[in-house]
């Protein structure tokens, strides 16, 4: 690929992982700014304005927030700027806190240096990243029980058959392309699943989720 | 014994004979009990201090035992994790049954008290009846003492011990008054009850503040003590697993393989720890599987003698039975195959719904064909594909182009299903793309 990398800002208060994130990063991204505290996060994301931020869900300072934090502090920026995710938690409360918060996908920092920057190209064009796990995640919080089905599209409590079979297919460790193949759908019909997903992660009122997220830690 | 490492004063809950208290100041002051309580005995007689100084000590002296009091005062991270044993004098002490001697000797004053009024000598003075309400009164309220605290460090307040503590209150004030106003006309009686719960009143809104501060920061005590506990705990769980492991990785930096292998365990039991809910053993088929992936890490290398990951994803759960346990070993051999003659990554995903349980593994190899695998041959066969159709399941076996193998396997649950899926399902295509 020879276009121009791609500009990302690295938060995340270990020095140690920032230098590993970016002795792991390929020619397709380029690093221009690093933050460790939420302040410092907020100030950098916004003096530099990049088109994605890698983003540590916890994080030191501001009100104790966290990632969540930075992205509420720079909601004006979400046209342009997008936030991934990055944790080595598998706290179910703060996936959902980082995600509802406006993130556009959540990734471990056990992913390969590689993948990461599928992950960084995918954010930046606007698309959702869901790993094998967040998907898990989100059929566990909207269930998985046959009555459980959206039938129209703006409902946002529920998955729909297609969405669901497509969370399904990820957290069985598909790529969009596999899924794709799979269903013998187009990648461009994955994305779109798994965007409406997210839209629902993020807007969805279904109170399962929050009581979930609160109650339930996952492997 | 020096005052420093002195038991701090507590009612210890055995081997005592009333309220505790001479059991209590024998451990502080590290005495002989017999000692105290007959000093107790021999300074009663001296304006009742004796007396006075029992039930002082008795109301404000809190129930428990001395050792643990002790304990729970040192930095909880010095503290053992056993309990240390019991003192000597703690056990030697027995209880007697003083509930049964107090109801027999009133009864037996009770009986003179007749006996002597029937030959004519006025025992029984208007004062009596008072004053037995009073003591009455005192003793429901009293005895109530010990139980509300026993309730309270339980986590459960009964409603009963309330009521008693009230009653006993009535009783006591009904007892007070019928003391000081037998002379008294009823309508004094009722301005001066009125006078004295007015005054009471004023009294307690005066020092509710205080009292109110003294349970905020008792409160705060409790909480920080839990605290500290809680951190005591992870700093032996930190000692006792990831110190050593990392001592371990730095011994064996030369060889990647087991460094790997190490450090998932680790992460994977830290992970365990900090995140899991820790179900019951055999209650959880997610456990059960969250159990074999972790043998399979710890035991297992993949194709070129490297440490193998298993990406597990577990949606809902459900309770294990003899079907469920069937799925699991054939997922055990399906994970095994993946790891030995897959590539990495290797994906592993549960689903358990309301009627069926689906398993589906994952990997990247470049698949076999399971058709020119020789009949004789137990390993897909068998031990995956068999055991999960013997109990009505279903299960298959797809190689993708470039796409790795992935072996799909559907139970239904017991409970949900009442006759297992059609054996129709058993011919489904073993073979695609």
């Amino acid at each position: 690929m020879n276009e121009a990398p791609v500009d990302v800002v690295l938060v995340d208060d270990h020095l140690m992982f920032r230098a590993g994130v970016r002795a792991s990063l390929d020619g397709r991204v380029r690093v221009v700014g690093e933050a460790a505290t939420v302040d410092e996060a907020v100030q950098v994301v916004r003096a530099t304005r990049p088109p994605v931020v890698l983003l540590d869900v916890h994080l030191p300072g501001g009100d104790g927030g966290g990632g969540a934090e930075v992205i509420r502090a720079c909601t004006d920026l979400l046209g342009g700027t997008r936030f991934l995710a990055l944790s080595v938690s598998d706290a179910a409360e703060d996936v959902v806190a980082v995600i509802r918060a406006g993130a556009r996908g959540y990734v471990t920092k056990a992913i390969s240096g590689p993948d990461l920057c599928d992950a960084v190209l995918r954010v930046a064009g606007d698309d959702a990243v869901f790993s094998p796990r967040l998907a898990g995640f989100v059929l566990d919080a909207f269930g998985t029980a046959a009555g459980d089905v959206a039938t129209g599209d703006d409902e946002l409590d529920r998955l729909s058959a297609r969405e669901r079979e497509v969370m399904r297919l990820i957290a069985r460790g598909y790529s969009y392309r596999e899924v794709a193949g799979e269903l013998f759908i187009s990648i461009k019909t994955v994305e779109t699943h798994v965007s409406a997903v997210l839209r629902k992660l993020q807007l969805s009122s279904r109170h399962e989720l929050t009581r979930w997220a609160a109650a339930r830690r996952l492997l | 014994m020096e005052s420093s490492s002195r038991l701090p004063l507590r009612r210890p809950d055995r081997g005592r004979v009333l309220g505790g208290v001479a059991a209590g100041v024998a451990l502080h002051l590290d005495v002989p009990v017999r000692l105290v309580r007959v000093l107790f005995v021999l300074l009663a007689p001296f304006g009742g201090v004796g007396l006075l100084l029992y039930v002082f000590w008795w109301v404000t002296v809190p129930v428990g035992d001395p050792l643990a009091a002790a304990e729970a005062g040192r930095p909880a991270s010095l503290s053992r994790l056993a309990r240390p044993q019991e003192s000597a004098t703690v056990l030697r002490l027995r209880r007697l049954p003083w509930t049964e001697i107090a109801v027999g000797v009133a009864l037996l004053a009770g009986a003179a008290a007749l006996l002597l009024t029937r030959a004519g000598t006025e025992v029984v003075g208007s004062w009596v009846v008072p004053v037995l309400l009073l003591v009455a009164g005192a003793a429901l309220a009293w005895s109530q003492l010990d139980a509300v605290q026993r309730e309270r460090r339980a986590g459960t307040r009964g409603p009963v011990s309330v009521l008693r503590l009230v009653g006993g209150l009535v009783i006591a004030g009904v007892g007070v008054l019928l003391l000081v106003g037998q002379e008294a006309t009823p309508g004094t009686l009722v301005q001066s009850t009125v006078a004295a719960v007015a005054v009471l009143g004023g009294v307690a809104l005066v020092l509710a503040p205080w009292w109110l501060r003294l349970v905020r920061e008792l409160g705060d005590e409790r909480a920080a003590r839990a605290r500290e506990s809680e951190r005591a705990d992870i700093a032996a769980h930190l000692h006792d697993s990831v110190l050593q492991t990392l001592a371990l990785i730095r011994a064996r930096a030369d060889d990647p393989t087991e460094v790997a292998r190490m450090a998932r365990a680790q992460e994977r039991e830290l992970r365990a720890w900090l995140y899991d809910d820790r179900p019951e053993p055999g209650t959880s088929v997610a456990a059960a599987l969250a159990g074999i992936v972790a043998e399979i890490e710890d035991t297992r290398t993949g194709p070129e003698g490297e440490a193998v990951t298993v990406e597990t994803v577990v949606v809902g759960d459900a309770e294990p039975d003899a079907s469920t346990d069937a799925l699991l070993q054939a997922t055990r051999e399906a994970l095994l195959n993946a790891v030995r003659h897959g590539r990495p990554p290797v994906s592993l995903y549960l689903e358990a719904g309301p009627d069926a349980i689906e398993v589906f593994v994952r990997d990247r190899g470049d698949g076999f064909d399971p058709e020119a695998v020789p009949a004789d041959r137990f390993g897909v066969r068998e031990s995956i594909l068999g055991r999960v159709r013997r109990r009505g399941g279903r299960a298959s076996v797809v190689c993708k182009d470039g796409g790795g193998t992935e072996v799909r396997l559907r139970m239904p649950l017991l409970r949900a299903a009442g006759a297992p899926d059609a054996a129709a399902d058993h011919d489904e295509r073993t073979m695609q793309g």
